[in-house]
């Protein structure tokens, strides 16, 4: 009879979650609690023998205070918001031009997947070759057309948009995959049953098809926007941050801060803050997700 | 009585002429070119040196020579090889050099780093070896390593840290060390009877010239992107053109006029450079040379290599070698790599053997034939040698004017260099004028030279 009593029972609960919960803790919470206690102390990378020195919040006022952390936060804002509409409008379009069965389909859907599987290193190596102002394809093309070379990666007013061109290249097939798989539940009957009622093919989109996928659209706006905020290795290869801090995003600002100007301190604070930004912008799309699956 | 007198007399007489010896020491005491003919090469045999280096000519050439492999089988010394891109080695030796016991025993450091560990007392002074006779390779004749790079790669504590003078001590040894030359295209100065350029006025009329008539063919190649690469171009023109990032009393002298017209001169560059030229790497500057679409490349040294290897080089047979060319001065940059022992090494001793194995005469000359940077002065001023190696000569002549304080290697240079090159970028590329770019920057490198103690 004990048993099967509930506190035996919960007991049982907690021995079998508590590896889990162990885990969660020691590779997760601990080093973002550290990462928060470092952020308030001078620590040199040049003197690691040494103690750190705790300083209070003076590395968040120094942040505050700095035009080029301040414009990192403004590109890193940019980027993601950017990146993440983009690829979420054309992930979907190419969805639902591909969501059908016909032949050599199965092909295509394959090739569109292939950039999510090239290492972000690569795909910043070979935008930049793709980019370079003399030996680029992008500017041999534009030169046939008659088009003057165009600096890419070295034009303040175009580095960004180049920089976001290559991750929409990389991951709107991420969306597509998601969407497509979402398309496929939608059910085949109530599809049939709108035919039959004469709704066309925007109406049985809008009333039906994209109602199913919400769920699946929102769970992959904060997925791709949680990993685009910590985008650092494709801008690293392509631009290093520049033209000035153009393309700069926290993640580069943070690496810089680490291991240029070796201030571990001040690298955590950044951390932190881009965690609360991330937080942020990542409650936000799950809140207005669960209100809508509430209505 | 007498007898007594005299040996007082005596020992007086001793330790007043070592005073005076002494009280002449003011600079780095060097190493004596005192010959030991019973050297045990063998003396470390059985121990290992690990050895951390980066992928760059002078090291491949060193590689390739096989001088390592000698190394080995003339002490009985294993070598283990760690082997990196150079810009990670930092995080490697720092992360290496903070534990109790290192696994390096003889480490690569750019001159950026020199002042940083030594003050960190994370390497050894050197004099300390070459004062113990067992361990002073014989023929190893230090003088006739070349004066500005032992200084810029090798010496700290001095003035202003990373400067020879009072309290400096020798911490490393040159290897990979260079200096700034002109290379130019010959055939094209030849054919259009442009002069080589002696003057920075010359550059620019030569730019102008070969990027407005001779089509597919742009002025001078050359470093701008953000960050590092913006600082060094600008710290290659900044020293000719009498511009400095600190002044006497470690103030910001970089918003001064001669800055902004260093910064105004990379801007005439960039307007007759290859396109893209205001966000060009180190490896794009070489690139276009390399590649035949610029006529002149003034930067470090080490591009001997490279530019004259057909493998890499559509321009092999079409170039010459000139000095830096004046503004105010002729003064050329210092830079690249040196040796140094970290504190931690466990086989110290046995990598002071290597250290000097790699920079003995001899060997030297090995490494230079296999595509290395020559340190030594009797390599750069035997005249044997300038049919194969006409550089040489340039590089001779250059040295006279080596700005061993060409930039200011404190600890804290990483950080400034930063700041600096994005400002200097975003004067470039019209993002902020040079003036407004370079004044963004005074507070930001005034707090990090008020936190690290030089000013108030």
């Amino acid at each position: 009879m004990r048993k099967n009593s509930i506190p035996g029972r919960r007991t049982n609960a907690y021995f079998f979650l508590a590896p889990a919960a162990i885990i969660l803790l020691v590779v997760m919470l601990v080093p973002i609690f550290n990462s928060m206690r470092l952020s308030f102390f001078e620590w040199s990378l040049r003197s690691m023998a040494q103690k750190p020195k705790f300083i209070g919040l003076r590395n968040y006022v120094e942040l505050f205070e700095s035009e080029n952390f301040l414009s990192s936060v403004r590109v890193t804002i940019i980027f993601s918001l950017s990146v993440v509409s983009i690829e979420l409008l054309l992930g979907t379009v190419f969805a639902l031009l591909l969501e059908g069965d016909f032949p050599g389909m199965r092909i295509f859907r394959t090739l569109y997947v292939l950039p999510i599987m090239v290492a972000p290193v690569v795909v910043g190596i070979m935008w930049r070759f793709m980019y370079h102002p003399t030996y680029g394809k992008i500017n041999f093309f534009l030169s046939k057309l008659g088009i003057a070379p165009v600096g890419w990666l070295s034009d303040p007013n175009m580095a960004l948009t180049s920089v976001i061109i290559a991750d929409v290249w990389q991951w709107f097939p991420f969306v597509f995959l998601l969407v497509l798989a979402g398309l496929q539940g939608v059910p085949k009957d109530i599809m049939e049953a709108s035919r039959v009622d004469g709704a066309n093919y925007m109406q049985s989109l809008i009333h039906i098809k994209l109602p199913y996928i919400a769920s699946v659209l929102a769970l992959t706006a904060i997925l791709r926007m949680i990993d685009s905020f910590r985008s650092l290795v494709v801008i690293y290869n392509m631009t290093g941050g520049g033209p000035g801090v153009s393309t700069e995003v926290l993640s580069l600002h943070m690496y810089k801060t680490a291991f240029t100007s070796q201030r571990l301190g001040l690298a955590s604070a950044v951390s932190v803050l881009l965690l609360m930004i991330i937080l942020f912008f990542a409650m936000f799309l799950i809140v207005r997700s669960i209100r809508k699956e509430g209505k | 009585m007498n007898k007594k007198r005299t040996i007082l007399l005596g020992a007086s007489l001793l330790l007043i002429v070592s005073m005076l010896f002494a009280a002449g020491a003011g600079e780095t005491a060097k190493p004596s070119a005192q010959v030991s003919d019973q050297f045990d090469w063998k003396q470390f045999s059985g121990s290992t040196v690990v050895f951390n280096y980066p992928n760059h000519v002078h090291y491949n050439a060193m590689v390739e020579s096989g001088v390592l492999d000698e190394f080995a089988a003339k002490t009985g010394i294993k070598v283990e090889s760690d082997r990196m891109q150079y810009m990670n080695m930092h995080d490697a030796q720092i992360l290496q050099m903070s534990k109790p016991k290192g696994d390096y025993d003889l480490i690569t450091m750019v001159v950026m780093w020199k002042a940083e560990y030594a003050m960190s007392n994370l390497i050894r002074p050197l004099q300390p070896y070459f004062d113990q006779p067992r361990l002073k390779a014989p023929n190893y004749n230090f003088d006739d390593l070349v004066p500005a790079y032992v200084e810029v790669t090798g010496i700290a504590g001095g003035k202003n840290i990373y400067k020879d003078g009072p309290g400096a001590q020798l911490f490393g040894l040159p290897f990979g060390a260079e200096t700034s030359f002109l290379v130019y295209r010959k055939d094209l100065f030849d054919k259009y009877g442009i002069k080589v350029p002696t003057t920075y006025a010359e550059i620019e009329s030569a730019a102008k010239f070969f990027a407005e008539n001779v089509p597919g063919v742009y002025g001078l190649t050359m470093r701008a992107g953000s960050g590092h690469h913006a600082t060094h171009g600008w710290l290659l023109h900044a020293s000719p053109f009498g511009a400095t990032v600190f002044d006497e009393n470690w103030e910001p002298a970089f918003t001064s006029k001669e800055a902004l017209e260093t910064i105004e001169f990379m801007k005439t560059m960039i307007k007759y450079g290859p396109p893209g030229m205001e966000g060009f790497t180190q490896d794009e500057e070489f690139a276009a040379f390399l590649q035949g679409d610029a006529a002149m490349y003034l930067d470090a040294s080490v591009f001997a290599g490279p530019v004259k290897d057909p493998a890499r080089s559509k321009v092999y047979d079409k170039i010459g070698f000139a000095p830096h060319p004046k503004a105010k001065t002729s003064l050329s940059e210092t830079g690249g790599f040196g040796l140094g022992i970290p504190s931690n090494a466990q086989n110290p001793e046995a990598a002071f053997l290597l250290m000097q194995y790699l920079t003995l005469p001899e060997v030297e000359r090995k490494i230079v034939l296999a595509g290395g940077a020559p340190f030594r002065m009797s390599t750069l001023n035997d005249a044997s040698l300038y049919q194969k190696y006409p550089e040489f000569e340039v590089l001779a002549e250059q040295l006279k004017y080596a700005n061993a304080d060409w930039r200011p290697i404190i600890p804290e240079w990483g950080e400034i260099n930063n700041l600096l090159g994005i400002a200097i970028n975003q004067g470039l590329t019209g993002v902020k004028t040079p003036a407004k770019a370079m004044q963004d920057v005074v507070d930001p490198i005034r707090k990090i030279m008020i936190r690290a103690g030089y000013i108030k």
